[in-house]
């Protein structure tokens, strides 16, 4: 197809850091340059595992399906390509809190996917629209392909990723929702998707606003009170991660138009779901809802507001 | 436990302590386990790849005050939370006769990565309302997967590795420089350069005063010149409310702003002083004249005046017993 195809090395690889910055000039955060990808490919580290899960060639794939289904509503992209990248590039929490292999699938395997999917609208000072850095070198909420692994991760039910799918089509809940620690308790997450999804199937306007006003209660309720004690967990099935981990080396590559299945590390407790689910909509009732700059561009489909279409 | 919220808590200390602990089925030896420093190291050579840590910890709680306070169905819990991979999971424990609340933490190799958090926290109804916290740790336990002693103090991760021949390709630019410091990555890191003769030699000797007072001197800079690495790393990586004040950032780089930002910016809070770097180094006003503050604020930290002048002072003793 492009460039992209010629010379793409066939295993992910580590870049670290200060070779990022090196070479992310405005050129390459514009589109306008493309990296200098042998001189990258020189510079990065193997990573210690060989293996299936490691290919480039999948990857590169869904990406540019990703930007063929999506030409002219890019932030769409984030609910279909979420569960697909994590189901194709399948590894545990550890491997995954590695910078480095987000760095170097963004600067070396999809420059082009960073910037078509970030580039904002209008540049800043009169230049060219170009992607923030931390879209190729950033934190897990930030970075291009981290923040749709683990909001994968963190809002999947076990095997099930359709609350992860919900999650992504609204920006909020991956911009802000996902960078609370509160979601790092699984059933406070499925939870927090529940009151998304009735909300989107009332039609509420101003979805992105109420989605903002949620997270904030659930975050600052959750100072004082412990959602694991009023609502536990079961301890995660790890057998079914690592199995479903080893089972990349045979697996056929993730279905476009269905969604793959995830790891069976076991469902998230129904009762604790029910139970927090009313409580957080009850939390929302009393929020106060602030409403942003050109708010009135977020309706219920899909809850992008015009102030974050650049994003 | 913080006394702004509306309900009583506890005005007596909870203590956690990790009495035993076990990677697979071997038994962690003592030493590795500080109750003075509350860390554990986790790493073993022999024993570079496990799949899960058990803990057994036990709590201890101001019973009395429990037993006479206006709490009901009160309980104890272990939480272990690891924020590099958003890792956060809390184990029941149960009441003992003594006194102390017990049980047994796992920990799983494939959900951490570096250094987990390990806390008790104490919950109960209070005034109709369940699951209230109601007190906790005031200092959490550190499980370090990465230490081979368990020592609390990890600002900096030093590593020894030749930037001429070795594996990290992205190094030979840097071949004739003694050290590099990277503060891009979850850790901030000092590089020694072993193709740099004598750095490493000097860098671990003792040996004669001036040896020592080089050394000093030497570690001095490049503790100054990581300092101010990572404080322009925290500046950079800012993440902001939804009107535009900066937030501060979690991990090292909250920590080092925390420790920093009062000196850099005298201001009535660490917020407000947060927003005028933010607004200085964003609109480039001033920013240059601050450099000058990071730094002394860099140095003091690496005790460069110190080190510098034992060193001078050294050397004027050399330089006179030359004369002599």
């Amino acid at each position: 197809m492009s460039r992209a195809d010629t010379c793409l090395p066939e295993q992910l690889a580590l870049l670290p850091g200060p070779i990022v910055s090196r070479y992310l000039s405005e050129g390459v955060r514009s589109g306008a340059d493309e990296p200098p990808r042998v001189a990258l490919i020189r510079e990065s580290k193997p990573l210690a595992d060989t293996g299936v899960r490691w290919a480039t060639a999948p990857v590169r794939g869904l990406l540019d399906e990703a930007m063929r289904r999506f030409a002219d509503r890019r932030t769409r992209a984030d609910a279909w390509l979420a569960p697909r990248l994590h189901a194709t590039i399948r590894m545990t929490r550890a491997e995954a809190a590695e910078p480095e292999l987000w760095a170097y699938l963004a600067m070396v395997v999809a420059p082009d996917y960073v910037v078509w999917r970030h580039k904002g609208a209008v540049g800043k000072d009169g230049g060219s629209p170009s992607a923030t850095g931390d879209r190729f070198l950033g934190p897990h909420y930030k970075q291009a392909f981290a923040r749709l692994w683990w909001a994968a991760e963190m809002f999947r039910d076990g095997e099930d990723y359709r609350p992860a799918e919900v999650a992504c089509s609204n920006q909020d809940m991956v911009n802000t929702t996902l960078r609370l620690s509160v979601v790092d308790h699984r059933p406070t997450a499925r939870a927090l998707v529940r009151v998304l999804e009735s909300l989107t199937a009332a039609e509420t306007s101003l979805l992105g606003d109420k989605v903002n006003a949620l997270s904030s209660a659930v975050n600052a309720a959750g100072c004082t009170l412990m959602y694991e004690v009023l609502a536990p967990d079961e301890p995660l099935h790890l057998d079914g991660l690592m199995g479903w981990i080893r089972d990349a080396e045979w697996s056929a590559s993730v279905p476009w138009d269905r969604l793959p299945e995830g790891p069976d590390d076991g469902p998230v407790p129904q009762q604790s779901v029910d139970r927090l689910t009313s409580y957080f909509e009850e939390l929302l009732q009393a929020a106060p809802v602030r409403q942003r700059k050109g708010a009135e561009g977020s309706g219920p489909q899909g809850g992008v507001s015009l102030a974050k279409l650049g994003e | 436990m913080r006394s702004t919220v509306s309900y009583r808590t506890l005005a007596g200390d909870v203590r956690l302590e990790v009495a035993s602990a076990k990677i697979d089925s071997h038994d962690l030896p003592y030493s590795r386990i500080s109750r003075e420093q509350q860390t554990v190291a986790l790493h073993e050579v022999e024993r570079a790849r496990w799949d899960e840590a058990r803990f057994e910890v036990r709590v201890t709680l101001p019973e009395r005050e429990i037993a006479e306070g206006p709490w009901e169905d009160v309980v104890c819990v272990a939480v272990l939370a690891e924020g590099a991979t958003n890792a956060r999971s809390v184990t029941r424990l149960a009441p003992t006769q003594q006194g102390a609340w017990t049980g047994r933490v796992h920990m799983a190799r494939a959900m951490h990565r570096n250094r987990a958090v390990l806390t008790a926290s104490v919950v109960a109804t209070v005034g109709g309302v369940p699951g209230r916290v109601i007190g906790g740790t005031e200092r959490p336990w550190y499980l370090d997967l990465a230490a081979r002693d368990p020592r609390r103090e990890r600002e900096l991760n030093i590593i020894e590795v030749d930037f001429r021949d070795g594996p990290e390709q992205w190094l030979r630019p840097f071949k004739e420089a003694p050290w590099l410091v990277d503060a891009t990555g979850d850790m901030p890191t000092v590089r020694l350069n072993t193709a740099f003769e004598g750095v490493i030699d000097l860098l671990n000797g003792s040996g004669s005063p001036v040896e020592k007072a080089m050394r000093d001197v030497v570690a001095a800079q490049i503790a100054e010149e990581a300092w101010t690495a990572m404080f322009h790393s925290a500046v950079t990586d800012l993440d902001f409310d939804e009107d535009g004040t900066p937030r501060l950032p979690s991990g090292w780089r909250g920590a080092v702003l925390r420790s920093m930002l009062p000196e850099v910016v005298p201001a009535a809070s660490l917020e407000s002083a947060l927003h005028e770097v933010h607004k200085r180094r964003n609109d480039g006003q001033s920013w240059s004249e601050m450099q000058a503050s990071i730094q002394y604020a860099a140095a003091r930290r690496s005790k460069v005046a110190k080190g510098l002048r034992d060193a001078v002072r050294v050397l004027d003793r050399v330089d006179e017993g030359a004369r002599r």
